[in-house]
C-alpha cells in the first residue's frame, strides 16, 4: 500500500479522506491556498504545501503545482476528492507520467464519460437503457427536427461538450425547435468552444436515482445498491438517501447489476457513479457518469459498511476487489442532508463569515449520526470556496426511524454567526410528500418558495 | 516444383521389432526415465519442504509455483539446464538447478524464456554457473526474439563462492551485459521483482521493459546490511528500495501490485500485449498433426547395448506431424539422412545418422558401417544444410555418431576439407538449428552436426546419450598406444606389465564411461538438458514453433522459392 498519500483538495472532503488514509497507515499530505493555510481542517494533514492564491484558478486547479506538490513530499498517491481536478484526465495523466498513482479511473475512461454523446453511446453499448434521442451529434436543424419527428416531442437540445445548462433549449413543436438551433449551438461554442448539439426527448420531473460501482483493473466491478437524489435546488443535491423509496428490490438488483456489468465492459476502474432518470413511468435512463468519489457517498458507507475511500485506495495499488457482489447487504436505511452557508429567508444567499457556536447533536435519535465537516467554533466560511458547513448522515432501521433521527439531529443543532439551509431541511423532513417518498425534481417537497 | 513432396514414412513397430526385443529396451530405458525424473523431481523440491514453507509463510510463491501461475493454463514449460551443478558441492551445500529455473513457457499463446529465481534456494541468490545458467536462457532467447520473463527473488551473490560467479567473462555482471543485447535486439523483456532483488540483481530487473514490483519486493544496490546507521534509523531494505521509491519516485519500476498473483496476472497480460505468433501465418493452412506412429514408442526403439542398431528412419518416423517426410538426396551417401518433415504444421529440416550397413559406393558390392561421415555424406550434409539456412527452414540435428571415416583412403579423398566446409556452413548459418544427442556423440562427428561448441540455440541429450571425443575402448587404446601391437592387443610379454597395461586401460575406459554420463554433461553445461525419448516430439513442437513465432528478424522463404528444389531437381536420376 502506499505510504504517502497527496490530497489534492481542501475542506469537508480532504478531512474524510486523510481520515481513512490514516487508519490504512498512510500518511496524508495536504495542499492548501494561501486563504487556507492556518485553517482547523489541515491538521488531519500530516504536511501542507501551499500551492498559490485564495482563487481555485490559481491554487487548488494547477495542475502542475499540485503534482510537483506530490512529488516534493515524496507521495506515491493521489486522491483528488471531488469538485476542482477530480474529473480531468489530462490531470490523471500528468500524476502517472510523474510516478503518483492517480486514485481514480484511466485517463481514457474519464475522457469517455466526460463527453456525453460517447458516454452516452458507451453506456447504450454496455446494455444500459438511454433517454431516446439522436445517436450522433446533429448536423444541422433539419436533422435536429427530422429526428424530433422521430421520438416525439416535447424534446430538449443539448451541447455535446455541455454543463450548467448552457446550450440547452427544450422545445414543444418543430418551428420552435428549427430557431432553437443556432441560438443554442452559438451559446455551446461560447460557453464551451465547442457548438456541437445533440438532442432527447424531454422527460419532465422524474427522480435522480443513481448507482455506486466499485471496479478494480482485472475486470471485476460490483454496484453498492442506489441513491436516491432528487430533491434539489438548482441541480445542486440537497438530501439524499439509500435506499430509494421509488425502486422494488427487484428493481433494485436489476439497475444495480446493469450499472456494474456497464462498468466492467467499458474498462472502468475505481468508484464511480452512474445517474439515471426513472421516469413518470417507472423506466429508468442513463445520464451520465461521474468518474469520482460523491459527495453523498456516506449514504452508501451507512448501509454497506463498506469505506469506500478505502476501496479506492487499495484499487489503485492494483488490489484485486476483495467484495463479492452476493454478500455485500443493505442494512437498514440512511438520508445525509448537506448544510450550506446559505439563507433560505433570503434566496439563498451565501452567507460567508465567522461561526460563533457549531454544535450539532449525534446522540438524540433512535439511529447513529454522522457528521462530516472540515469546521468548528471560531472557523470562518470562506467566500471563496464552496459553501457546504456540514454533511449530517443518519442511520436507522427503517426511513421513518431515519428521518426522525435526522430531525433530531436538526432540530437540536446550534450554529451561530452564519445562515445555514437547515430550517429548509427541516421544512423538507416533517413535509407529508417527502415522508410518503413520493417525490421528484421537478420541486423541493414540503418547500413552496424558491423550487427548482 | 512448388509442392513440398512429403511421402509416408515408418512401419508399425510390430513390423521391425518383435515385442520381446522390444520390451527388453524399453524396460532398460524406463530404468533411466525413472532416474531421470526422480532426479528432476529433487531439484524442483529446492532445498525442501522447510525453505518451501518459509516461502509461504512470508506470504510469496515459490519460483516453480510462479511459473505455473505465469503459463497458459494446461501447457508444458520446457525446462532447460535442469541438472547444472548436479552433484556438486559447494562447502556441504548444494544448489539444485542453480538455484534458477529456466524454462519455455507458453503464456497467451506466446512461447516466451521464464528465467525465475528459486527462492527456496539460498533465498534464490546465483551460484557458480548460475549467471552462466542465466545468460544461457537469455542467449536460447536472444537468437529466437522470444519474449523474456524475469521473476526475480534474488538476494545476490552467493558471497563464499563469490570468486567463481562475480570476476570472469560468464561472471554476473554478463546477465545485464545479455540483458542489453537482448533490448538492442528489440526483444521485449518483462521483469517482475517479488522479493530481495540486491546488488547485481537489481540490474536485471531493470533493463526490463516493464518491471512489476509487489508490496514485498525492493530493489538496491546495496542492502540495508550495508547502509550505515541504517538499524539506528529502523531502516529496513524495503524502505530503501521498494515500491514506493522505485515506482513513485525514481522510476526504476513501473507498477506496484499488491502480491505475486498480481503481478503474474499483470505479466500474463503484457505478454498478450504483444505481437502474435507467426507460426500459423507459416503453417500455411496446415494443421498440426501428431505423428502416425507414437512417439511414446522411441522409449523401446533405442537397443539396450549401445553397440546395437536400430532403424533411424523409424525415430523420424515418430517425430514428424503424419509421419509424413521428404527425404533428400536418398541415393547419395546413404549414411546419412536429410530431408523436410512438418512439426506442428511447421517446415523444419532434419539430419540423422543412418545405423547398421550400408552399401560401399566406391567398392560395389562392398558394405560398410552407417553412422559414420564419409565424404559423400559429408557433402550431402552440408548442402542440406546451406539450403535450410538459404530458405530459412529450421534445422534438428539427431546425432548417434560415432565420428569420422579414417585411414588412408579417408584422408586421400579430402576428409578434412569436406568436414571443414560442413563446420563453416554450420558455424555461418544463421536459421536456428537445434541439437538432440540420441546416443553417441563422439569425436569430429558431435562438431560436424552441430554440436554444442557451433551454438545450437538448444542441445539436448536423451538418458542414453554418451558424449565424449570417442569411446572408452577407444580412447584408451589410443592412450596406451605405444604398449599395444598391429592388432591393439597388449604387446609384453610380462604377466606383471600385461596385467598393469590391462588395469591401466580398464580404468581410462570407466573413466570415461563416467564421463559419458549425460548428467556430467548437464552439470557441465555441455548440454542443456536431459530429455526422456517419448518427449522428444514434445521439444521439437516447442523448437518449431518458437523457430516462427517472431515475424521479421530472419528470413524465412516460401516453399515456392526454396533453393532446396534446386538441388532435388539436380539429384532426381534423368529418365
Amino acid at each position: 500500500m502506499f505510504q504517502r498519500l497527496l490530497i489534492a483538495n481542501r475542506g469537508e472532503v480532504a478531512v474524510r479522506i486523510a481520515r481513512t488514509a490514516r487508519a490504512m497507515s498512510v500518511a496524508p499530505i495536504g495542499i492548501a491556498s494561501r486563504a487556507d493555510l492556518g485553517a482547523r481542517w489541515l491538521a488531519a494533514m500530516d504536511e501542507t504545501v501551499c500551492v498559490g492564491g485564495a482563487s481555485p484558478r490559481e491554487s487548488y486547479l494547477q495542475a502542475e503545482r499540485i503534482v510537483q506538490a506530490a512529488v516534493q513530499t515524496g507521495c506515491s498517491a493521489l486522491h483528488p476528492g471531488w469538485g476542482f481536478l477530480a474529473e480531468n484526465p489530462r490531470f490523471a495523466a500528468l500524476c502517472a507520467q510523474h510516478g503518483v498513482a492517480f486514485v481514480g479511473p484511466p485517463a481514457r475512461v474519464m475522457r469517455l464519460m466526460g463527453l456525453k454523446t460517447p458516454a452516452r453511446i458507451a453506456m447504450q453499448a454496455a446494455g444500459l437503457p438511454v433517454i431516446p434521442g439522436s445517436r450522433d451529434l446533429l448536423a444541422d436543424a433539419d436533422a435536429a427536427v427530422a429526428k424530433a419527428r422521430e421520438i416525439g416531442y416535447p424534446v430538449i437540445l443539448k451541447a455535446d461538450a455541455g454543463g450548467g445548462g448552457r446550450g440547452m433549449r427544450r422545445c414543444t413543436e418543430p418551428r420552435e425547435l428549427a430557431e432553437a438551433f443556432a441560438a443554442a449551438s452559438a451559446e455551446a461554442q461560447a460557453a464551451f468552444g465547442n457548438g456541437k448539439l445533440y438532442l432527447e426527448r424531454y422527460l419532465a420531473g422524474g427522480r435522480h436515482i443513481e448507482v455506486q460501482i466499485l471496479a478494480d483493473r482485472f475486470g471485476k466491478a460490483v454496484h453498492l445498491f442506489e441513491r436516491e437524489c432528487s430533491i434539489q435546488r438548482n441541480h445542486q443535491k440537497l438530501i439524499e438517501e439509500s435506499p430509494s423509496p421509488a425502486l422494488s428490490p427487484a428493481e433494485r438488483s436489476e439497475i444495480g447489476g446493469a450499472a456494474a456489468r456497464a462498468a466492467a465492459q467499458i474498462g472502468y476502474v475505481g468508484a464511480g457513479t452512474i445517474e439515471f432518470l426513472r421516469d413518470g413511468a417507472g423506466k429508468l435512463y442513463f445520464m451520465e457518469m461521474n468518474t469520482r468519489l460523491q459527495v453523498e457517498h456516506p449514504v452508501t458507507e451507512a448501509i454497506t459498511g463498506i469505506d469506500i475511500v478505502k476501496e479506492q485506495l487499495r484499487i489503485a495499488a492494483n488490489e484485486a476487489l476483495a467484495l463479492v457482489q452476493d454478500r455485500i447487504a443493505a442494512r437498514g436505511h440512511a438520508i445525509e442532508c448537506r448544510i450550506n452557508a446559505e439563507d433560505p429567508a433570503q434566496g439563498f444567499r451565501p452567507s460567508p463569515g465567522r461561526i460563533e457556536t457549531f454544535e450539532i447533536p449525534t446522540d438524540k435519535g433512535p439511529g447513529t449520526v454522522r457528521i462530516d465537516t472540515h469546521l468548528g467554533a471560531g472557523d470562518e466560511v470562506s467566500p471563496y470556496y464552496d459553501s457546504l458547513v456540514a454533511k449530517v448522515i443518519a442511520h436507522a432501521p427503517t426511513r421513518e426511524k431515519a428521518i426522525e433521527t435526522m430531525l433530531r439531529a436538526l432540530a437540536g443543532a446550534r450554529i451561530e454567526g452564519i445562515a445555514t439551509t437547515i430550517p429548509l431541511h427541516l421544512e423538507v423532513l416533517v413535509s407529508e410528500e417527502f415522508r410518503s417518498g413520493r417525490y421528484d425534481t421537478s420541486r423541493i417537497p414540503g418547500w413552496g418558495v424558491g423550487a427548482a | 516444383m512448388a509442392h513440398v513432396p512429403l511421402s509416408p514414412i515408418g512401419r508399425p513397430r510390430e513390423g521391425f521389432l518383435d515385442a520381446a526385443t522390444y520390451e527388453k529396451s524399453l524396460a532398460a530405458m524406463r530404468e533411466k526415465e525413472e532416474l531421470l525424473a526422480s532426479r528432476r523431481a529433487q531439484v524442483a523440491a529446492g532445498w525442501g519442504p522447510t525453505y518451501v514453507d518459509r516461502v509461504h509463510a512470508d506470504g510469496k510463491l515459490t519460483a516453480r509455483e510462479r511459473l505455473e501461475k505465469l503459463k497458459d493454463p494446461g501447457s508444458t514449460p520446457f525446462e532447460v539446464g535442469t541438472f547444472v551443478n548436479h552433484g556438486r558441492k559447494f562447502g556441504n551445500r548444494e544448489s539444485p538447478g542453480a538455484g534458477v529455473v529456466t524454462a519455455f513457457t507458453r503464456v497467451e499463446g506466446r512461447w516466451t524464456m521464464v528465467i525465475a529465481n528459486d527462492n527456496t534456494v539460498a533465498s534464490g541468490s546465483w551460484w557458480p554457473r548460475t549467471p552462466e545458467k542465466i545468460e544461457r536462457a537469455q542467449e536460447m532467447a536472444l537468437r529466437l526474439r522470444l519474449p523474456v520473463v524475469y521473476l526475480v527473488d534474488c538476494s545476490g551473490l552467493y558471497l563464499p563462492e563469490q570468486s567463481q560467479s562475480f570476476p570472469g567473462r560468464t561472471g554476473a555482471g554478463h546477465i545485464f551485459k545479455k540483458n542489453s543485447e537482448l533490448s538492442a535486439a528489440g526483444v521485449p523483456q518483462i521483469a517482475g521483482v517479488f522479493g530481495d532483488c540486491i546488488a547485481g540483481g537489481g540490474y536485471m530487473p531493470i533493463i526490463s521493459d516493464r518491471v512489476y514490483m509487489t508490496e514485498k519486493a525492493y530493489m538496491v544496490i546495496a542492502g540495508a546490511a550495508l547502509i550505515k546507521g541504517a538499524k539506528s534509523q529502523h531502516l529496513s531494505s524495503l524502505d530503501i528500495g521498494g515500491a514506493e521509491v522505485h515506482v513513485h519516485r525514481s522510476g526504476c519500476a513501473d507498477v506496484r501490485v499488491p502480491d505475486d498473483d498480481t503481478a503474474l496476472a499483470m505479466i500474463r497480460e503484457e505478454i498478450a500485449r504483444l505481437p502474435t505468433s507467426g507460426a500459423e501465418f507459416y503453417r500455411h493452412a496446415a494443421d498440426p498433426a501428431e505423428p502416425h506412429h507414437a512417439s511414446a514408442e522411441l522409449s523401446g526403439l533405442f537397443p539396450a547395448d549401445h553397440r546395437m542398431t536400430y532403424p533411424a528412419e523409424e525415430v523420424l518416423a515418430r517425430l514428424v506431424d503424419d509421419s509424413h517426410f521428404w527425404e533428400i538426396f536418398p541415393e547419395r551417401g546413404r549414411e546419412m539422412i536429410v530431408g523436410i518433415g512438418r512439426v506442428s504444421g511447421l517446415y523444419v529440416g532434419f539430419v540423422a545418422n543412418r545405423q547398421g550397413v550400408i552399401d560401399d559406393p566406391d567398392h560395389c558390392g562392398a558394405k560398410k558401417p552407417a553412422g559414420i561421415l564419409y565424404r559423400e555424406g559429408i557433402a550431402k550434409v552440408a548442402a542440406f544444410s546451406r539450403a535450410c539456412d538459404d530458405d530459412g527452414i529450421p534445422i534438428v540435428w539427431l546425432q548417434d555418431i560415432s565420428g569420422f571415416d579414417i585411414g588412408v583412403e579417408a584422408e586421400k579423398q579430402g576428409l578434412l576439407a569436406y568436414g571443414s566446409s560442413l563446420i563453416y556452413t554450420n558455424s555461418t548459418n544463421t536459421t536456428p538449428m537445434f541439437t538432440v544427442l540420441l546416443r553417441k556423440a563422439s569425436g569430429a562427428g558431435y562438431y560436424a552436426m552441430a554440436g554444442l561448441p557451433y551454438e545450437p540455440i538448444v542441445q539436448l541429450s536423451t538418458p542414453i546419450a554418451r558424449l565424449a571425443v570417442m569411446e572408452g575402448r577407444t580412447l584408451a587404446i589410443a592412450a596406451f598406444n605405444t604398449k599395444l601391437d598391429d592388432d591393439f592387443q597388449i604387446a609384453a610379454k610380462d604377466p606383471e606389465e600385461r596385467a598393469k597395461i590391462e588395469a591401466g586401460m580398464k580404468e581410462t575406459e570407466q573413466r570415461i564411461e563416467g564421463d559419458m554420463d549425460p548428467y556430467r554433461s548437464a552439470s557441465q553445461m555441455d548440454t542443456d538438458e536431459i530429455v526422456a525419448c517419448g518427449e522428444l516430439r514434445g521439444w521439437l513442437e516447442l523448437f518449431a514453433e518458437a523457430s516462427y513465432q517472431s515475424i521479421g528478424y530472419r528470413r524465412v522463404k516460401n516453399p515456392r522459392i526454396w533453393s532446396l528444389h534446386d538441388l532435388a531437381t539436380l539429384s532426381e536420376p534423368r529418365t
